[in-house]
């Protein structure tokens, strides 16, 4: 139907193909292939994604949940959400979620013995990683709780580190804080979720975690980052980057002026300047980029470009937020935004 | 003219080829892929998908493969690179640092099987030497020598970014610490280093001319006292050899890390990697800032220079093997600074070239020298040790110092755990050996 045909996900950076040692698509876009339903969710691993099919069981064998590998497609009967690793997938169902070892999983055989297992209560209902009284791990030890207080509505996972959304908008983060990630201002790790006091009486209603940096969206549309800038992913200046760029052009004797302004390492949240003073409506981080989706429906991507994921058509690098032209040129206005590690996914409605 | 590189570098890579290939086992299955522990099951096909193309041909590997085998190394590194930085560097997986090294190796043969010239492999084999742990029977030590002599002196071509030098690698802390929040920067411009302050003659290190190993053991290694050597390291070849030429020579196509900044616990202190011929000439030849080849175990990423020292016989008081001897360079223009700190071995720091101006103070002192609070600077003192700040810090002044100028030819003796401060003088090399 026209409806279905509207709802697209394209895909730009690192394909499931490359990452058998395989040729690829090329760094995209490339258009994820859907049913007459379209694809409702996408959650992306390094090696495979998980796709949401919309395909809601009439008849009962036919699921809604499909993990896709290199020219592979297994149907996941039964399951409603992912959470997927390069060790574990854990899925989530309507009375349990559990975990497999990635090769079962992308055999589809899921009648094993699970790696993991909780049973949940019916109701309520928060999305994944959050599970009820704590939050699931696509590895070891795969479920941590949370103290009693922490109310979160959101929570996403960095490489070693934790951001969770409480329910009044305030943002907490833990875990690993070498690179800054935490936002406390600080290089030490945390225990224990710690409120990101700088954040204080601006309420979040987003939040995002790369490999090594955080990023919030306030409910104004303001975005902040915090965390490792080594490629950029913070759209802040980038030292490396500058020097890419003196050794291509030629000019390396303006970089040691401009030196005091790099910054490698940005431990508190910075409110980032998005250009035209754009408003933000969602972002999601991959393991050293960043995408954001404007109000407007146009993205803007920055960070690390080598496998083409800030999806400029190059592999590039960029310390500069800068808007994806290639959908707007084709008439796509973004409406969600899905980083995997080297990969960004976004679904369009098609004029 | 003849081209730079270009043509005589294609010239002459079928011969190369076949000397790189000779350090490969023969067949495709004597290339194991062993790692020491456990790695996600998904780097798995890439190593074996580099491993066909390298032996996809009896010949040299063709423009495709060549081109293929770059893309993967470049996978497999930046996978692995991001394994390595998931953690603090002890608890990273001795497996991962393998796929690292696979993967720089994997890059080196593709470049040299695309023929062109050696520059960024011999960058690839020492990045893989660097961050990386031995595969193949330590494959790319012999790779990069290998190809070292390939490597023409001039035109080196500029470096390919590669994500930034680590900080906490292996070695012991303080250097790998993070940049702290305390510390100015010092200005130190042009050749001219402020002298040392007067040796106060109560400070002043005793200093020996070869003792026997007994009388070295009963009088400063039991009851822990510094002291100074002389006449132990006359015969060392490096007290000839060595010069900024000289590593020039041997060793300036070589990537090694250099510390930005005077010193480590600055704000805008800094690593980096570069090579060692781009190092003297922005760092030794010309001073507007500083950068210091500090703490870097260079004699085992060359080892060539290493027949150049030998190892204090005194080393063999100790009950280590001589193995576990951490033998580092400092190498680094006159002005470079290494705050007050404690270390957790026995130390014997030999000067080649240059002097330094060391203080050193007990580990019984400890309370009167403000330490870091933070864990990462937890064995750094927080005091200028040459411009105090006896506001802050008013127990200074209690704690009881030695001193001495370091001369080429010495041997300082640092007991376990005592504290030192060290500032060059003017341009210097110095080997520490840590033993236990």
């Amino acid at each position: 139907s026209m409806a279905a045909a509207a709802r697209v996900w394209l895909a730009f950076g690192f394909s499931p193909e490359e990452a058998a040692g395989e040729p690829g698509p090329g760094p995209g876009p490339w258009r994820l292939e859907a049913g007459p339903e379209g694809i409702s969710r996408v959650w992306p691993a390094w090696s495979y994604v998980v796709v949401d099919t919309g395909e809601r069981p009439r008849p009962a064998r036919s699921a809604g949940l499909e993990v896709r590998s290199a020219g592979l497609r297994r149907p996941l009967p039964g399951w409603a959400e992912a959470l997927p690793s390069e060790t574990h997938l854990v899925l989530r169902g309507r009375a349990a979620a559990r975990a497999w070892p990635r090769e079962a999983a992308l055999r589809g055989e899921l009648r094993d013995e699970p790696a993991w297992s909780r049973e949940l209560p019916p109701e309520p209902r928060q999305p994944l990683p959050l599970l009820p009284g704590g939050f699931a791990t696509p590895r070891p030890p795969f479920f941590t709780a949370l103290p009693a207080g922490l109310r979160a509505r959101r929570l996403v996972l960095g490489t070693e580190h934790v951001l969770a959304l409480g329910a009044g908008g305030e943002v907490f983060t833990w875990g690993g804080g070498r690179h800054g990630q935490l936002g406390h201002g600080l290089l030490e790790p945390e225990v224990q979720p710690r409120l990101v006091e700088a954040l204080g009486g601006v309420p979040m209603q987003a939040v995002a975690a790369g490999g090594w940096h955080s990023a919030s969206v306030s409910e104004a549309g303001d975005l902040y980052v915090w965390g490792w800038n080594e490629s950029g992913q913070l759209a802040l200046p980038s030292k490396a980057l500058a020097e890419e760029r003196a050794r291509e052009e030629d000019t390396g004797e303006q970089l040691a002026a401009e030196d005091a302004a790099f910054i490698s390492i940005q431990a508190f949240p910075a409110l980032l300047d998005l250009p035209e003073e754009l408003e933000v409506s969602a972002v999601s981080c991959g393991s050293r980029h960043t995408a954001v989706v404007t109000r407007g429906g146009e993205l803007y991507t920055w960070g690390w470009g080598k496998y083409g994921q800030l999806g400029h058509g190059n592999n590039i690098s960029s310390d500069q937020a800068r808007r994806v032209e290639h959908l707007v040129a084709k008439g796509l206005r973004v409406e969600e935004v899905v980083c995997g590690p080297w990969t960004t996914y976004v679904r369009v409605r098609e004029p | 003219m003849a081209a730079p590189g270009g043509a005589e570098g294609a010239s002459e890579s079928p011969a190369l080829w076949a000397e790189v290939r000779a350090l490969l086992p023969r067949t495709e299955e004597g290339l194991t892929l062993a790692l020491s522990d456990e790695v996600e099951d998904c780097v798995l096909p890439l190593l074996r998908r580099a491993r066909a193309l390298l032996y996809g041909t009896a010949d040299r590997p063709g423009a495709a493969a060549a081109a293929g085998l770059e893309r993967l190394s470049d996978v497999l590194r930046d996978y692995s690179w991001e394994k390595l930085n998931a953690g603090p560097w002890r608890e990273i997986g001795k497996g991962w640092r393998q796929v690292y090294a696979y993967g720089c190796l994997f890059g080196a043969l593709a470049e040299v099987a695309a023929g062109r010239p050696p520059v960024r492999a011999v960058r690839l084999c020492d990045l893989g030497l660097l961050m990386g742990a031995a595969v193949l029977d330590n494959v790319l030590a012999r790779l990069v020598r290998a190809l070292q002599p390939h490597v023409l002196r001039a035109g080196t071509a500029p470096a390919p970014r590669e994500p930034p030098w680590r900080p906490g690698l292996p070695g012991a802390a303080p250097r790998g610490a993070e940049p702290a929040r305390e510390g100015e920067r010092p200005c130190l411009r042009g050749r001219l280093q402020p002298p040392h302050p007067a040796l106060r003659p109560e400070e002043v290190i005793p200093h020996l001319h070869c003792p026997s190993l007994e009388h070295f053991r009963d009088n400063y290694l039991i009851p822990q006292r510094p002291v100074v050597l002389e006449g132990v390291m006359d015969h060392w070849p490096c007290m000839k050899k060595w010069s900024v030429d000289y590593f020039c020579r041997v060793a300036g196509c070589r990537t090694v890390p250099v510390e930005l900044g005077a010193r480590y616990t600055d704000e805008e202190w800094s690593q980096q990697l570069m090579t060692v011929s781009d190092f003297i000439s922005q760092y030794i030849m010309d001073e507007n800032s500083v950068g210091y080849l500090a703490q870097h175990q260079l004699f085992d990423q060359i080892p060539e220079l290493k027949e150049d020292i030998s190892i204090p016989d005194y080393c063999c008081l100790g009950e280590g093997e001589e193995d576990d001897i951490t033998i580092n360079a400092w190498f680094g223009p006159g002005g470079t600074i290494s705050p007050l700190h404690q270390d957790p071995q026995q130390n014997f720091l030999a000067q080649v070239f240059g002097r330094k101006y060391i203080r050193l103070c007990s580990p019984q002192d400890s309370e009167n020298l403000y330490p870091h609070e933070s864990q990462i600077l937890h064995n750094t003192s927080q005091v200028d040790v040459e411009d105090p700040d006896l506001a802050k810090f008013p127990n200074f002044t209690k704690a009881a110092f030695q001193s001495c100028i370091l001369m080429p030819g010495q041997i300082l003796f640092i007991p376990v755990k005592y504290w030192h401060y060290v500032r060059s003088l003017e341009l210097s090399f110095s080997v520490s050996f840590w033993w236990s």
